[in-house]
Parts: structure tokens; C-alpha cells; sequence
């Protein structure tokens, strides 16, 4: 063992020092040789003779020149060096080649290096905060198959009770990630004489925690410090902990923020802390953190029904994930066997925080598709360059041929394709890398229609340079392998004789090359089918009908603080005079005011219809809920089909009542006539009343981005005020324009009350898309790479195969075959490759709308039309490719072709 | 070197140089050749220049060192001498033929008695 260890390291050090040992050598053969000289002179030769007879006796001093030296160094490393040579000069040469080469490989990789940032920075990025991974996230699961229903919040009394009563967590922390906050500057409280004057007033997401909150995750604060015990309760609550993106956009970076005042939702609040700017967790995105304060009331039985607060917790050590899950299933099971009302069919689930925040925020199918389809792109690239390898090989075969004969060895010429394909790689990596750089940023500047996916921050960090190094030794093998292979086994016999002119590539040859064109067509087949459904279901959902107007509309969201609008009179004074008032604005046609702006997922209730039979409290027929005012219908642009809407008449103190959409009917009124019908609706924190409808309007999209229609009542506002709630102002012109005039409206009823999201109606539903036109514009690039390379490539392979044959060619025509049948037999056999391809990449494709449909919810993709467009097209496209040189080799004057070589 | 040599003979004609070396003191290549040629009585007749491959292994494996110096003539010449690890080693070997070589003879006079 040792002395195999010894014999390394002095090889390693004689590798280095290698002329020098080889001179020292020299001179000890010279010596040698005098002595044998001399000894042959003492025996009497003459001085010639003695020095021949020296040499013969020593032996080849070459020869043991090359012995020695191979005993010196390391000969693996030696044939590396000679191959890297070699290879380099053989790229240098075919410049053309080369070039091809390393940019259809640095697409490939710069594809795929820029999706894996994604990857990198959504999947592979640790959540901050110690440990990560022992804390716990635990969720409630919703009996009723919502979406996300089982990563469900929380009540209050739920994570009181569950604190105390669990034996696997050492400390459990809640928070309400989905709030807003009032900011303006410190300003003036009013006084005798003079209002209050303020700060401009800004809507800022904003959290509610519990004290232990940033423990548990295990942060600590940049500046000042987190939350103390004690701190959630009133008196002690008014201290709130800023982001670092808010302490630099908001106050300036300011080093001594810690300590001074702001005012927060009217009232003030201390600043006690600044949190680091990689404080993160995905797609919680809040700017700032009050204590969460739970008061007496959020304790009851009927706070139960309230669930937003997210759990999150540290394990106990030793203690597993599987454990935590067990016990909080049965803790599930106890609230129901208590509290049977609220919390019948719940149950709870545990997942660690990592596993959470990816599952919470969806990305996973999205950047999937993403990662398949480059990774699609990336194998016809690498086909590509392996069938210019190919042909290389093919054409340097007689080359390869004679080396073999003079001793080459097989591996030896496999190894040296290798290189040259490892060459490529590496300089289409570097390109790639260079590419993918740009790409990053594009991709991050196209990114933001999501505060959460913008505020990750993606770049070419290691992950993703490890990527493109892998990805490129990846190549290597797939766009080298099978050529060096070939080569390898060039045929010595047939290459060397003379008429090896006649002979077409060896059968190896055309095997590959006719498997290279068939994989590329599957490919291509595969991912158009693949992106086409996506577009095309995308496409539906962009166009669909909405069931409203969209256009011109300007809209702004309020949320009316209890500080000062305590109670419905507030409200509703609050929403009268700003309507009235944002109706003299010029441009503004009609105004009105609702709980949710349309299709963008409004809330539901449970209700019950008068004549109908009880149902079970799992069982309820449920309908979306929305809270408009007078004017709401004509603004959205909502047909009315019968009855009427409301009127200033349906206030508090008259019979309330309701207008339903058509489906409404439909479903639960059996297309009956609903004029007149009663409905009660179970609404939270109110007591149930019979209301009568007395309109029906025309269905909207549940959601936009959803192809639904739900049941849906809309409530008169002035019957349910509600303290937040969306303005929509109808525009003469552009909508924007108005937003001026909206914001100085609102000042002048409540200075300090921000207006949150001002934005035109088509905005909001752009937003709503998410990525989804981002992603289809994206995915359907990368389809058309796909298909432009696999052109290439097919195009490439084919021309090179019946270049080759133009002698066989020549051959047929001069003994009489007629150019349409020399036409018939290429396009044959381009067409056969073809429909191989074509076939594979077909089934490949067949179960892709179930998988589609089961990665993104909502999405429901038949388009059947796409299985026979897109093998059309990729027929087309290999016709062509074969045709066009098929007819070029025909044109060829036949005594030309047999002097071809 | 041609490739086909044995790995046997290669053996042997280390340990012919090792024990050649302990025997004789320090030497250096053309001697060591001499002194093999005349052991064997010129029945191994190779190349003199074989030994240098023998010499390059020994001394990467520690078992001779080696060291330019002048030879009876004057002449600059590299010798070699024996190390201790090497006069274990030879050692070792020894044993190790005189254990094969009394079981073949063993093996050959039980078979010339039958």
C-alpha cells in the first residue's frame, strides 16, 4: 500500500521536473555507453567497431529513452494533454463547425442555466433563521375542498388552546401575515381649533405577531430589537418592528430609527427594531410587525370561526415531524368532540417550514414545466451537436482508419471525441453562462407581477454555476458518447481500400444518425404539444368572458379603521359622502362601491332557501357574497336579466333584500321563477334574517383566471355596511386619469386615510393572472427554440447523409434510375425517420392533460385539435428538410457525382 | 520496453540488482550489468540497458538511492546503493523462494519416487 503510494508521489514530482530528469538520464546512458566502449577497446576492437558494438550491447537508446520516461510520469495525464492539444487544433481548423457547435450547446445551457436560477432561488433557497427545517408549520384542513385546503389558517382560541396542550414543540408562535397598516409620518394631533394634520398616508402590508414569534424562527433583528414578552398585551402593544426594505424606502436608512415615533392606523407607535434584508419567507411579504393583541373577544368559542393565523413552531429536540403530526391530528379531533359547532370535520396538519412556505406558495408544478421543457431544449441541442460530431467522424473516417491500422487504439479514439466534445461543452458552458446572465436579468426585470416573486432575488450564484458546469459534463456524454463510439468502430478493411468513395458511412453510422433525427423529432413533438396545450388553456382563460366590463374602469381599495369609523353609521355616512362627492368629478360616468371588485373572489356563505329542507351544517348550499351599493351593477357593466337592483329605498330600515346571478338560479332554484323567494344567509357576527330577492343579474367569473361560474348574492350596502371595501369609478376616457382626482376626493373626506392599490380594473386583472402570461410567453419561446434547433438539426443531418451519398447517387442516375425515383428513395427514408420520431413523441404526449390538470389547479385543458397540428407541422418541416437537399443531390450531373470523392 | 514482458521476469531482474547491490556495495549501471552477466554466466543475455527500468522502479519505491560520483576511471558516473527498507525487502524475498523452492522440491522428489 505504501510503496504504491511512494511510486505515485514520485512519479507526480518526476512529471513535473521531466526535463531534467531526462537529461540526468542522457548522461547516464552516455557514461554507460564509454564504459561498454571502453571495455570493448581493451579487448582489442578497433575504436568503430567498439563504438557500435557498445551501442548493440546497451540497446535502443531510444527506447529506453521512452521507457524511462513513461516510468517517470503519469501517462494518463500525458494522453489527456496530448488529446486536449489535438482537439484544440481540430476545432481551430473547422472554424465553421466550431461555431455551430458551442452556440447551439450555449443555448441549451443558458436555457437552462436561467430556469435553474428559478429553481435555485425559489426551492433551494433556505427560509432564514436557525435551523429551518426543526420549525414547524402547523395548518388547519378545510372539510370543504377549497383551494389550499389543507394549508388553512388558524383561529385564535385554536392556538391558544393547541400551545398548551402539545408535548412536541418548545414553543409555538402565531402570526397574521395578511394585514394592513395605516402608515403616515408623525404628524400633529388635532387640536383645539385645527385638525390633524399627517404624513401622506400609505397602505403598507403589514403582520401581527406574537412576541416569540421572531425566536422561534430564530432571527434576530439588524437594529434594535424584536418583540419582548409582555408587549402583546394593551398598553404595551404600541411598538412595531420595520423591514429593511421599508426602514430604506420609508425613513431613509436612517441608523437611528430605533426609538422614535410613528404613526401607525391613527394612532402612535415606537419603532423598536429593524429587520435584516434577508428576512424573507417567500411569499410573506410584510412590511412591517405590530404585536398580535388577543383580546378577550378573540377568545370565545365563536372567534373560532375567524381562522388567520398561521402557527409556527420549534421542535422539541429529538422530537420528529411524523410525531408532531400525529399529536396534532388527535388535538384536531378533541376540538371537535368540543367544540362541534365550529369546528366539526377540521383537522389539522404539521409540515416543516421549508416544505410549507414551497407547498403555500405553488411554485413547484410552474417551475417544473419550466425545468422540463428547457431540459427538452438542452437534449435537441445536444443531438444537434452530437450529429455534427457524427458527421465529422464520418467524413475523417478513412483518416480514423488508417491511424487505427498504424496502431491507434479503439478507446484511444473514442477518448479523443470525447475531448473535442468535452471542448465544446465547456466553451458552450462559458458562453451559456454568459447568456444565462442576461437572461437572469430579463427574467428578473419580467418578473413582478407579485410583490412575493419579485421580492426573491435571483442571480448566478454557486448553485446555479454548479448547474451549468454539470449540465455542460452532461453534454459532454450525451452530444459525444455515441459518435466517439462510432468512430471508434470505424471499419479498418473497407475505409482503406480504394473504392471506399463508393461506400456510404459504415452501417453504425447511419444507425445513429437515423436514431440522432428520430429523438430530435420526438422531442420537438413532445414539448410542442406540451406548450401548445399550456398556451392555448391559458389563451381560453386570458379571452373568456368575464360576464362584466372591464374597460375603463378605475378602482381603489379602502380599509375603513375602527379607530374612527366604529360602528355601520360611520360606514355608511363614510361611503355615501365619497360616492356623492366622486360623482362631480368630471370624467367619471358612474361611481360606485363594493366588498370585492368582480371575479376576484369574492367571499362565500352558507344559506338557506325558505320551502326548501334543512340541511346539515356540512352540507349547506353556498354561494359567493358580495356587498355593493346602488350603483354597482351599471359601473361593472352586469346585465340585469329580471327584476330590479337596488335603490336608495333598501336601507336599514326597510325588508332586506338580495339579488342572486344566474346560476344561482339555476342550481339551487331549479331555473324556477326567484322573484319573491327567500333566502336567509348564515353570516358571521350577525343574527340570520329572511331576505327576499327581487333582481337577478348575469353570471361573472368566480375568479378571473378560473373558466367557473358560481352561485353568487350581492347585499344592498346600506343593509350590511362593511368596513373595507373597493371603489369603482366608470371613466369617460382612460381610466387613469382619474386617479388624481380620486386621491384628492378621498383626502378631502379623510386626510389620513390611505387608498390602497389605485388602478385600472384591466390591471387588477392582469395581476391576478400571476405569472401566467410571463410563463406562456416564456414556455412558448422556448418551444419554438426547440423547434427551430430541431429544424436545424434535422435539416443539417439529412443534407450531410445525402451529401455523402451524392457518388452512390451519381452511380444510380448514370445507370438509369430517373431523378424522381432517386427523389422517392431519400425522401423515403427521411420520412421513415420521421414517422418513427413523430410516433414516439406522439405517445410520449398523451397523458400530458391529465398531468397538466393535476399540476395547475384550475386549468382544464382538451384540445385535442393540438395532436394533429403539431405532427402536421413537424411533418412539414421534415419534408422540407429532406426534400431540399434530396433535390440538390438530383441536380447533380451524374459524371460529376462519380468523380465525387 | 516491449510490452509483453512478464511481470515475473521484470521481478526477477529487480531482486537480481537488489542482492547484486548488496553483495557488491555501491554501483553503478554498467557494473551492476556486468556483475549480472557474469552470475547467470552470460545465460541472460539482454540488453545491458533493461536494468535501468529495474533501477527506476527500485529507487521509486525506496529501495535503493542513487547518487552521481566518479568512477575508478574518473569518469562522472550515477551509483546506487542499497537501502535499509531494500535489505528488508530482500530479505523478505529470500525467504519467500527458499519457502516455494523447498515445496516444489519436496513436490519434485515425491514425484521422482513414484
Amino acid at each position: 500500500m505504501f510503496a504504491a503510494l511512494r511510486v505515485l508521489a514520485s512519479r507526480i514530482r518526476g512529471w513535473f521536473s521531466l526535463r531534467r530528469v531526462e537529461e540526468d538520464f542522457a548522461r547516464e546512458l552516455d557514461s554507460h555507453l564509454e564504459m561498454l566502449m571502453e571495455e570493448n577497446l581493451r579487448r582489442g576492437m578497433p575504436p568503430e567497431e567498439a563504438r557500435r558494438a557498445a551501442r548493440v550491447r546497451l540497446g535502443g537508446m531510444t527506447q529506453l529513452r521512452e521507457a524511462h520516461r513513461e516510468l517517470h510520469t503519469l501517462p494518463f495525464l500525458d494522453t489527456l494533454l496530448q488529446d486536449i492539444r489535438y482537439a484544440l487544433r481540430t476545432l481551430r481548423k473547422n472554424p465553421g463547425f466550431t461555431t455551430v457547435a458551442v452556440l447551439t450547446l450555449a443555448l441549451g445551457i443558458a436555457v437552462n442555466s436561467t430556469m435553474f436560477s428559478l429553481v435555485s432561488a425559489f426551492l433551494l433557497r433556505r427560509p432564514p433563521g436557525r435551523e429551518p427545517e426543526r420549525v414547524a408549520v402547523v395548518s388547519a384542513v378545510n372539510p370543504n375542498q377549497v383551494f389550499h385546503y389543507d394549508a388553512f389558517p388558524v383561529s385564535a382560541p385554536t392556538y391558544l388552546a393547541w400551545r398548551e396542550a402539545n408535548h412536541v414543540f418548545a414553543d409555538m408562535a402565531a402570526a397574521d401575515e395578511y394585514r394592513t397598516a395605516n402608515l403616515s409620518a408623525v404628524g400633529q394631533p388635532a387640536s383645539a381649533g385645527r385638525p390633524a394634520t399627517a404624513g401622506s398616508p400609505e397602505a403598507i402590508p403589514s403582520a401581527a405577531v406574537s412576541p416569540n414569534y421572531f425566536s422561534v424562527l430564530g432571527v434576530a433583528s439588524q437594529l434594535g430589537r424584536t418583540f419582548a414578552d409582555g408587549e402583546d398585551q394593551p398598553g404595551h402593544d404600541h411598538v412595531v418592528i420595520l423591514s429593511h426594505n421599508l426602514w430604506e424606502g420609508r425613513f431613509g436608512s436612517d441608523p437611528s430609527v430605533v426609538g422614535r415615533t410613528t404613526r401607525l392606523n391613527r394612532e402612535s407607535y415606537v419603532i423598536v427594531g429593524v429587520m435584516p434584508a434577508d428576512f424573507r419567507l417567500l411569499g410573506f411579504t410584510p412590511q412591517l410587525w405590530t404585536p398580535l393583541v388577543l383580546s378577550a373577544a378573540d377568545q370565545t368559542a365563536a372567534a373560532r370561526k375567524d381562522r388567520s393565523l398561521h402557527l409556527f413552531a420549534r421542535l422539541k429536540p429529538g422530537v420528529s415531524i411524523t410525531q408532531a403530526r400525529a399529536e396534532f391530528a388527535a388535538l384536531a379531533k378533541r376540538a371537535e368532540e368540543g367544540f362541534a359547532e365550529t369546528e366539526k370535520g377540521w383537522g389539522a396538519t404539521v409540515r416543516t417550514l421549508p416544505d410549507f412556505l414551497i407547498y403555500n406558495f405553488e411554485v413547484r408544478s410552474g417551475l417544473a414545466v419550466m425545468m422540463a421543457a428547457v431540459g427538452f431544449v438542452l437534449m435537441i441541442a445536444c443531438a444537434n451537436v452530437a450529429g455534427l460530431l457524427l458527421a465529422r467522424a464520418t467524413a475523417r473516417r478513412k483518416e480514423l482508419a488508417i491511424r487505427l491500422s498504424l496502431g491507434a487504439s479503439r478507446p484511444r479514439i473514442a477518448r479523443q471525441v470525447l475531448t473535442e466534445s468535452l471542448l465544446i461543452a465547456l466553451l458552450g458552458g462559458s458562453a451559456g453562462l454568459l447568456l444565462a446572465y442576461w437572461g437572469i436579468d430579463f427574467v428578473r426585470a419580467n418578473m413582478t407581477f407579485n410583490e412575493a416573486i419579485s421580492a426573491v432575488p435571483l442571480g448566478l450564484d454557486w448553485n446555479v454555476l454548479l448547474f451549468a458546469l454539470g449540465v455542460s459534463l452532461g453534454s459532454t456524454v450525451l452530444s459525444g458518447l455515441a459518435p466517439a463510439l462510432t468512430a471508434s468502430r470505424t471499419d479498418v478493411h473497407t475505409n482503406l481500400k480504394e473504392e471506399s468513395r463508393a461506400a456510404s458511412a459504415g452501417r453504425s453510422h447511419s444507425r445513429l444518425r437515423n436514431a440522432l433525427v428520430a429523438s430530435e423529432i420526438a422531442a420537438a413533438m413532445f414539448l410542442l404539444i406540451g406548450a401548445g396545450l399550456l398556451i392555448r388553456g391559458i389563451y381560453l382563460i386570458e379571452h373568456q368572458n368575464l360576464g362584466f366590463r372591464a374597460d375603463h374602469l378605475l378602482t381603489a381599495s379602502v380599509t375603513l379603521d375602527t379607530a374612527r369609523y366604529k360602528g355601520p353609521s360611520e360606514q355608511t355616512f363614510f361611503v355615501r359622502d365619497v360616492i356623492s362627492k366622486l360623482q362631480q368629478i368630471p370624467s367619471a360616468e358612474m361611481v360606485a362601491a363594493a366588498s370585492d371588485l368582480p371575479a376576484t373572489g369574492a367571499g362565500s356563505v352558507t344559506l338557506r332557501i325558505k320551502g326548501q329542507p334543512e340541511l346539515p351544517a356540512n352540507g349547506r348550499l353556498n354561494a359567493r357574497d358580495a356587498v355593493v351599493t346602488i350603483d354597482y351593477f351599471q359601473t361593472a357593466g352586469i346585465p340585469l336579466l329580471r327584476g330590479r337592483t337596488f335603490t336608495e329605498t333598501d336601507n336599514a330600515r326597510a325588508p332586506r333584500v338580495i339579488v342572486v346571478n344566474q346560476e344561482f338560479v339555476h342550481r339551487y332554484l331549479q331555473d324556477q321563477e326567484p322573484i319573491g323567494k327567500q333566502i336567509r344567509l348564515d353570516v358571521i357576527g350577525a343574527a340570520p334574517e329572511w331576505s327576499e330577492i327581487v333582481g337577478v343579474v348575469g353570471n361573472v367569473k368566480a375568479y378571473s383566471e378560473e373558466t367557473r361560474d358560481d352561485p353568487e348574492v350581492y347585499e344592498p350596502f346600506l343593509q350590511r355596511p362593511a368596513s373595507s371595501f373597493a371603489l369603482m369609478l366608470r371613466a369617460s376616457a382612460d381610466p387613469n386619469n382619474l386617479a388624481s382626482a380620486l386621491r384628492e376626493t378621498v383626502a378631502q373626506v379623510d386626510a389620513e386615510l390611505p387608498l390602497d392599490r389605485v388602478m385600472s380594473m384591466a390591471v387588477v386583472i392582469e395581476r391576478q393572472k400571476g405569472g401566467d402570461t410571463f410563463f406562456v410567453r416564456v414556455l412558448g419561446s422556448f418551444a419554438l427554440l426547440a423547434l427551430i434547433l430541431a429544424a436545424i438539426g434535422i435539416y443539417g443531418l439529412i443534407a450531410y447523409s445525402v451529401g455523402q451519398r451524392t457518388h452512390e447517387i451519381g452511380i444510380r442516375m448514370a445507370l438509369g434510375a430517373g431523378k424522381s425515383q432517386v427523389l422517392r428513395m431519400v425522401l423515403g427514408e427521411g420520412m421513415k425517420m420521421a414517422a418513427t420520431g413523430a410516433a414516439i413523441g406522439l405517445v410520449l404526449a398523451l397523458p400530458l392533460p391529465k398531468v397538466f390538470d393535476a399540476m395547475f389547479y384550475g386549468l382544464h385543458l382538451r384540445e385535442l385539435r393540438l395532436y394533429f397540428l403539431v405532427p402536421m407541422a413537424i411533418f412539414v418541416v421534415a419534408t422540407l428538410a429532406t426534400y431540399i437537399p434530396a433535390r440538390r443531390a438530383t441536380r447533380v450531373d451524374p459524371m460529376v457525382a462519380l468523380r465525387y470523392e | 520496453m516491449p510490452d509483453g514482458k512478464s511481470e515475473i521476469l521484470q521481478g526477477t531482474l529487480d531482486l537480481m540488482v537488489l542482492k547484486t547491490l548488496e553483495t557488491m556495495g555501491p554501483l553503478h549501471g554498467y557494473g551492476i550489468a556486468r556483475r549480472i552477466e557474469q552470475i547467470s554466466e552470460d545465460a541472460l543475455q539482454i540488453n545491458q540497458g533493461t536494468i535501468y527500468a529495474s533501477l527506476v522502479r527500485l529507487l521509486q519505491k525506496g529501495w535503493i538511492s542513487g547518487a552521481w560520483g566518479t568512477s575508478e576511471n574518473n569518469r562522472k558516473a550515477k551509483f546506487y546503493s542499497i537501502t535499509k527498507a531494500g535489505r528488508k525487502q530482500l530479505a523478505h524475498e529470500a525467504r519467500s523462494w527458499e519457502r516455494i523452492s523447498g515445496v516444489i522440491g519436496r513436490v519434485l522428489r515425491i514425484a521422482e519416487r513414484e
